[in-house]
């Protein structure tokens, strides 16, 4: 394949993997975040029992090196998509991780929230869900976007990874092709193209950040 | 259990926070009645357990003993979803404004009003009536972060009061505004308070705005209230020392330091004799001093004074000497009691 091909191919895997695993993770962290607030010391609802498991697990899975992760996890890529090769395959592990790096981002967003807020909550005589959603949530947001927007670029990183289980994507590119094969084009262009790439979403979470923030 | 007037009672509570190896006492044996349309002041210094008493008062802490009446209903025996449906009833209002910063201050009202899922035409007549009686329909698009101190308490206010609640708690509602923002804030409140006739109960640790617009004052002293009663009953006779703490900050009745260093008390002969004579309204509109000096023929020198209003009473003190003559004064002193002029004797001073 010429080089422009593979570095198309490569930036729509990129794209593909970490769009999809962003999102996946945030439908899971989101939720998870939340209930890791809710449950903490400064939470609505503080609840050790469910707040210290949870945490420990989600450090734990965090600690294992993201690649070790990719392969533990085969057995359950393979029951659910049917193989553990290929871009589909690698979006399950990066979901996993990115779902615990946005499940800790929301719970730092919720907890920056001014105690003094949730307390207008309860004055108001609001339920927890109520308080959550109409206070908690919206004061949150601006953190929440700028934390799952770093989310974002650290699965960026994470991608390049993806090439272990034939995921393919930028990162694998420069791998095989620049640093195996010693063609320093190829990772210069690729090194610039993830540039441009993290600059875009960086900007992208920012303006975000200030749509919400007044 | 209550008399109809009586908005809120509260009945010897006690609330003690469990330490790891001990408990400590943060209030004990409260009582006091609210009565309705009427506004209290809790005075203390920092740590007297007045933010305490004030979050039992709303249910944010449950005393371990007593109980507190709210239109005769006892809110310590209420379950959480009881609970709520109180605190729906009554408005707070924060020293830090807790404003929500995503939400304009038009919305920031609005939340009282969503969370008991009032239809949003009724929400905007209601929001746009408090809005007008703070004085802020032209702000009412603006964000917090665009608004002054005192604007924002006033957005607090108006959120406090939008869901028609006839008592307001305030705690330490005036600590982060400025001296002429707080007047202003003041005034509001006193506005509110004849003209939608609410119960205004608030803590603050500043004497001024006790004197400014409360009825009643409770002094609270390390969780038990030292004295409480009218305030103008409480400031022209303050009997518990934190009082009198307080108040000397108020009418600055402390002498000058080198003026107190040389105060002592065993007096001699051409000594001067110290006294601080204390007026209350009977007193204070007289010329007791001129009279003084007029029956007696003594030369009086003053050394400070002040006086102050309290709602339409009078009262006030001057620190004054003269020289010292065993016989004249006594017959002073017995002049000035007779006169309803309540006389301590601070003590000698040896001029030179």
């Amino acid at each position: 394949m010429a080089i422009d091909q593979l570095i198309l191919q490569g930036t729509l895997e990129t794209l593909l993997m970490v769009f999809a695993s962003t999102l996946i993770g945030g439908f899971i962290g989101l939720p998870l975040g939340i209930l890791l607030y809710n449950t903490s010391e400064n939470g609505l609802n503080p609840c050790k029992r469910t707040y210290q498991p949870l945490s420990l697990i989600i450090n734990s899975t965090r600690s294992i090196p993201y690649i070790i992760l990719t392969v533990l996890l085969i057995p359950f890529t393979r029951f659910m998509i049917g193989t553990s090769i290929g871009t589909i395959s690698a979006i399950i592990p990066l979901s996993l991780a990115a779902a615990l790096l946005i499940a800790r981002s929301v719970e730092d967003a919720l907890q920056a929230v001014p105690k003094g807020l949730s307390e207008v909550g309860v004055s108001l005589g609001a339920t927890s869900l109520q308080t959550i959603i109409k206070i908690i949530l919206p004061e949150g947001l601006p953190s929440i976007i700028a934390g799952i927007t770093t989310v974002t670029i650290n699965i960026v990183g994470y991608s390049a990874m993806a090439g272990t289980v034939g995921g393919g994507g930028l990162g694998d590119l420069a791998i095989r092709y620049g640093y195996q094969r010693y063609d320093t084009l190829l990772v210069f262009i690729i090194v610039v193209v993830l540039i441009v790439f993290v600059q875009a979403i960086q900007m992208f979470g920012q303006w975000c950040v200030n749509q919400c923030r007044h | 259990m209550t008399s109809p007037e009586t908005h809120l009672k509260v009945e010897g509570i006690y609330k003690a926070f469990q330490q790891s190896t001990y408990s400590e006492k943060v209030l004990s044996n409260v009582s006091f009645e609210v009565p309705k349309g009427s506004i209290l002041g809790i005075i203390g210094k920092s740590g007297a357990g007045k933010s305490t008493l004030l979050r039992c008062l709303n249910g944010l802490e449950k005393p371990d003993t007593g109980k507190i009446y709210f239109e005769g209903i006892d809110i310590t025996s209420l379950k959480s979803s009881e609970l709520r449906a109180f605190r729906q009833k009554i408005g707070v209002v924060f020293q830090s404004f807790n404003l929500l910063s995503s939400r304009n201050v038009f919305k920031n009202i609005a939340l009282p009003l969503e969370l008991l899922g009032i239809p949003e035409p009724i929400q905007k007549d209601k929001i746009e009536k408090m809005l007008k009686l703070v004085g802020l329909l032209d702000k009412k698009d603006a964000y917090p972060s665009q608004l002054s101190g005192g604007q924002r308490q006033r957005v607090a206010i108006a959120r406090a009061l939008v869901v028609d609640s006839t008592l307001l708690l305030c705690d330490e509602f005036t600590s982060a505004l400025d001296p002429h923002t707080t007047v202003e804030i003041l005034e509001l409140l006193q506005e509110l308070n004849k003209t939608l006739g609410i119960t205004i109960i608030f803590v603050t640790h500043d004497i001024n705005v006790v004197k400014e617009i409360a009825q009643k004052v409770c002094v609270l002293d390390q969780g038990e209230i030292a004295e409480k009663g009218p305030v103008e009953k409480i400031f022209i006779n303050p009997s518990h020392t934190v009082t009198k703490e307080l108040l000397s900050e108020l009418l600055k009745d402390n002498l000058p330091e080198f003026i107190q260093h040389k105060l002592h008390q065993k007096g001699q002969e051409n000594d001067d004799l110290v006294l601080k004579l204390v007026f209350n309204s009977q007193t204070s509109t007289r010329p007791i001093i001129a009279e003084l000096i007029q029956l007696y023929k003594v030369p009086i020198n003053i050394m400070s004074g002040n006086l102050d209003h309290i709602g339409k009473e009078t009262f006030g003190h001057l620190v004054i000497s003269l020289k010292h003559n065993l016989t004249s004064s006594d017959q002073i002193i017995a002049f000035l009691t007779e006169n309803h002029v309540e006389v301590l004797q601070l003590g000698y001073i040896k001029w030179q």
